[in-house]
């Protein structure tokens, strides 16, 4: 995944590996699945219920549920949850 | 560590922003016990979000006056005997009521844990307003607070060309933090007219704090060179499978758009508030009586002096008893928690607490009244555009089922199940009736509380403590 949006200047604490998709994802402890994704440019979280369109964070607080993936089983709000070493992420919603 | 399922205190407050913060302080210093359950990782709420453990600004970007009062309550929060529960979401709630405790309800991580306590005060806050657009679906398109929580909660970019656009004074501290963050900010776009600013201006004067707020503000807005551009809207936004553009327009005075004034602009990031809607379920769930202002938001749970509801040893105070910002909720906040430890400790409650929470919510009044949404702005919503977001359902659907049920929330909901989805119509029940009642002025429904007041997994459900 291209592209980092963190901010210059900003120093991180330890780093983190997880996967989302399959894919490796670099991130920081104290992020949040959501933004750890959103960094690398990565916004599209779910496919949306019914026409399966990509959609991704609007809120970012825990109450519009846009940005649910599915994580160990469970379907959680990647704005919700913070990344964990060798959490398996996948998309929400329709596949 | 493995924490007690059900857990006691004299005091359960519901949320760590500013009003639960300042009433969670002031209940402590009394020699009372009171547990705060916050639903983020840390206290301090949307509006004094803190970095991430760990984390650290080279030079910390410069912060507005009232962010001084968020410092102050958080520093004395890690010094008192608050005890602060994150992660933890408040899924049902049952009123004190005579010799019978109150309880909370939450779920923090698989945990299934309660809360119980003598009185309770919520102090939950509010979300941002969401006026659908064409596009509005699209990755990229969040809300204001949603840039905000980016960059001030972890030091992240939302974009790197943003157009911001919405109503109230939420605003100038979006765009001020995409600033700071190194975001260019491709336009800043108020829906209200210019004489909607100088309405707001006598509510602004009547504070000081407020005042020192709009200076900082003009002069990070004017350090920027951004202007905030009045009567203006995005009209749409464009791109593939994620916000490329921007279509950006001109409004009447009934807040319709101009066609003929539409231009694209290119954007990666659309950051999106018409004011804030007041988080009010767990004080329906009590049993509080809800009343409609627009100025404060809509439907906001009737606080009287002391932040005391109808419903006896619940108390709400910030957002949940109208818009009002941080001040006010760290006054209502204080206020309440006086009135609280009076009653627990039956004594007389104090009243100059009571009078500065009265004077600072009129001067908030008397500012957000000039904002109120300009009613034409959901003439933006075409009839394919989705409304509610969880259920996918679309403008035309929501005419067609007002059209045939009526347009009761409730009506419109069974009809064609905007607002069923996860979200619980958080984000759509706004708009739903403004759309689907063409623009009449009337109050909408009260929203339908419903349990659990959160998705929560069936396993907290079940695993309830029983008590």
């Amino acid at each position: 995944m291209s592209g980092d949006l963190r901010i210059d200047g900003v120093s991180h604490g330890e780093s983190i590996e997880f996967t989302f998709e399959g894919q490796p994802v670099k991130g920081h402890k104290g992020e949040t699945v959501a933004m750890a994704l959103w960094a690398h440019g990565c916004q599209a979280l779910r496919n949306s219920s019914r026409d399966g369109a990509p959609r991704a964070v609007l809120c970012n607080m825990g109450i519009c549920y846009e940005c649910l993936v599915r994580i160990d089983g469970a379907v959680v709000r990647a704005c919700m949850t913070e990344i964990e070493p060798g959490m398996i992420v996948e998309r929400g919603g329709k596949s | 560590m493995t924490r007690d399922a059900v857990i006691e205190a004299d005091v359960g407050v519901v949320g760590a922003g500013p009003g639960g913060m300042a009433a969670a302080l002031r209940i402590a210093s009394s020699g009372l016990s009171v547990v705060v359950l916050d639903e983020g990782a840390r206290p301090g709420g949307q509006i004094f979000r803190q970095l991430p453990e760990g984390f650290a600004h080279a030079s910390p970007p410069t912060e507005p006056p009232s962010h001084g009062a968020g410092h102050e309550l958080l520093h004395a929060l890690t010094g008192s005997k608050v005890s602060v529960e994150s992660h933890a979401t408040v899924w049902d709630a049952r009123a004190p009521r005579g010799d019978d405790l109150g309880c909370l309800w939450f779920e923090q991580g698989v945990a299934s844990r309660a809360l119980r306590c003598k009185a309770i005060v919520l102090a939950p806050g509010a979300m941002d307003r969401c006026v659908p657009f064409p596009g509005w679906t699209l990755p990229g398109v969040i809300t204001a607070g949603a840039a905000q929580v980016m960059v001030r909660g972890y030091g992240i970019k939302p974009g790197s060309r943003a157009v911001v656009a919405g109503s109230g004074p939420l605003l100038l501290p979006t765009v001020t933090a995409l600033v700071s963050a190194g975001v260019k900010v491709v336009a800043a776009l108020e829906s209200a007219p210019r004489r909607a600013a100088l309405r707001a201006l006598p509510g602004v004067l009547r504070s000081g704090a407020r005042l020192r707020e709009a200076f900082f503000y003009a002069r990070q807005l004017w350090r920027s060179g951004v202007s905030l551009q009045f009567s203006r809207a995005v009209f749409a936004v464009e791109g593939d499978g994620r916000v490329q553009r921007a279509v950006i327009g001109q409004l009447d005075r009934e807040g319709n758009p101009i066609a003929s004034t539409a231009k694209t602009v290119d954007a990666d990031v659309v950051c999106t508030g018409f004011g804030l809607v007041p988080s009010i379920e767990i004080g329906q769930r009590l049993g509080c009586r809800a009343t409609w202002n627009e100025a404060r938001g809509g439907w906001h749970i009737e606080a009287l002096d002391f932040g005391a509801t109808n419903v006896d040893r619940v108390f709400a105070v910030g957002e949940i008893a109208g818009i009002g910002g941080s001040e006010v909720a760290i006054a209502e906040g204080r206020a309440a928690g006086e009135l609280v430890c009076a009653q627990l400790q039956q004594r007389g409650a104090l009243t100059h607490v009571r009078d500065r929470s009265r004077a600072v919510r009129a001067a908030a009044d008397a500012m957000l009244r000039a904002f109120s949404v300009p009613r034409g702005v959901y003439s933006l919503v075409k009839d394919g555009t989705i409304v509610c977001r969880c259920e996918d359902v679309n403008a035309k659907a929501v005419r067609d089922a007002s059209a045939l049920h009526g347009d009761s929330l409730r009506a419109i909901k069974m009809g064609c199940r905007a607002g069923m989805g996860p979200c619980q119509g958080r984000i759509c029940a706004p708009s739903v009736q403004a759309i689907a009642s063409r623009g009449s002025t009337r109050a909408w429904d009260e929203p339908v509380v419903q349990i659990p007041l959160k998705p929560v997994r069936t396993s907290t459900i079940l695993d309830a403590p029983k008590v």
